[in-house]
């Protein structure tokens, strides 16, 4: 079921506007998920690109070969809101659950 | 940030080595599909693709993009004062392809392929060849090492050694004719399934 939180979470980061490869793990750190491998973010990246949900602009590096800079595109971004309403049912079902167990040893 | 030189040349390689592995997990997807379309084994369009890729643009860009993926990361940790050997390494730790998915799932195929062709019958076959072969080489071999060597009068007074001998040449000419047999079963039961 969370499957692909990952990837909706990326998503959004790219949604929020030109970014490269590297800065999204960096961005990905700094929100906390510090555990995460490089090697996952990477495989994310590639996989979205694969699945063409991002489009890629290549610009100049100073480290050689030029740099990816990710967007969403329009399938992109039917993926993320597709992600959000479903972020939202699960987390709507998992607050149910918890105000059940609540409301039982209250009783 | 520079690199030394030697140092661009190991992000290179590694950059090289690992790229493929990324590629054909990204790939996994598409694959799938594409073996449901055309009713083909995962296998065969894996190689088809495999060629392709070899041949294509594809994996080079991929190439370039892990070597300044990785370059960036190590620039970050040499940046938190960690020498260029010592990000290198991590770097490489950290990036080096995690996922077994594809060799795993490849592997599982095999068993799969494996378990469905498997015929208790044939074993048995090859098992009772091997057998049958054993005895008929240890007898005969044996036999003739009996004859050759003076029969039953000279047996005891060194006959036996040539008995022994042609026993022992019995046994492994059996061996052989089973190692025949199982090859020819095994080879017979690949072309049936070929079919």
């Amino acid at each position: 079921m969370l499957k692909g939180v990952l990837e909706g979470i990326v998503l959004e980061i790219i949604s929020h506007g030109e970014i490269y490869g590297y800065e999204i793990a960096k961005k990905l750190r700094q929100l906390g998920f510090e555990e995460l491998a490089e090697a996952t973010v990477y495989a994310l990246l590639l996989r979205l690109e694969k699945n063409k949900l991002v489009h890629i602009t290549k610009k100049p590096s100073e480290l050689g070969p030029p740099r990816k800079f990710y967007t969403l595109n329009e399938q992109g971004r039917e993926a993320l809101s597709s992600f959000w309403v479903r972020w939202d049912f699960l987390v709507d079902r998992i607050e149910m659950i918890r105000k059940e167990g609540m409301n039982k040893n209250e009783l | 940030m520079n690199f030394s030189n030697e140092m661009k040349e190991r992000i290179k390689q590694f950059a090289k080595e690992q790229s493929q592995y990324y590629l054909e997990e990204a790939e996994m997807t598409y694959l799938e599909k594409l073996q449901h379309q055309i009713g083909q084994t995962k296998r065969k369009v894996t190689n088809k693709l495999s060629k392709l890729k070899t041949r294509s643009n594809v994996s080079i860009d991929v190439q370039n993009d892990l070597i300044l993926y990785m370059s960036d990361y190590m620039n970050d940790l040499m940046e938190n004062g960690i020498s260029e050997q010592e990000a290198f390494e991590r770097a490489k730790e950290e990036l080096k392809f995690q996922s077994e998915t594809t060799r795993s799932s490849d592997l599982k195929d095999k068993f799969v392929e494996y378990y469905e062709n498997f015929n208790p019958a044939d074993h048995e076959a090859i098992g009772l060849f091997y057998a049958g072969f054993m005895f008929f080489g240890i007898s005969v071999g044996g036999l003739i090492g009996f004859i050759a060597s003076g029969g039953r009068e000279l047996f005891l007074s060194g006959g036996w050694i040539d008995t022994l001998i042609g026993t022992a040449v019995g046994g492994i000419i059996g061996i052989g004719l089973g190692l025949i047999s199982n090859a020819i079963i095994v080879l017979k039961k690949k072309g049936e399934n070929k079919l």
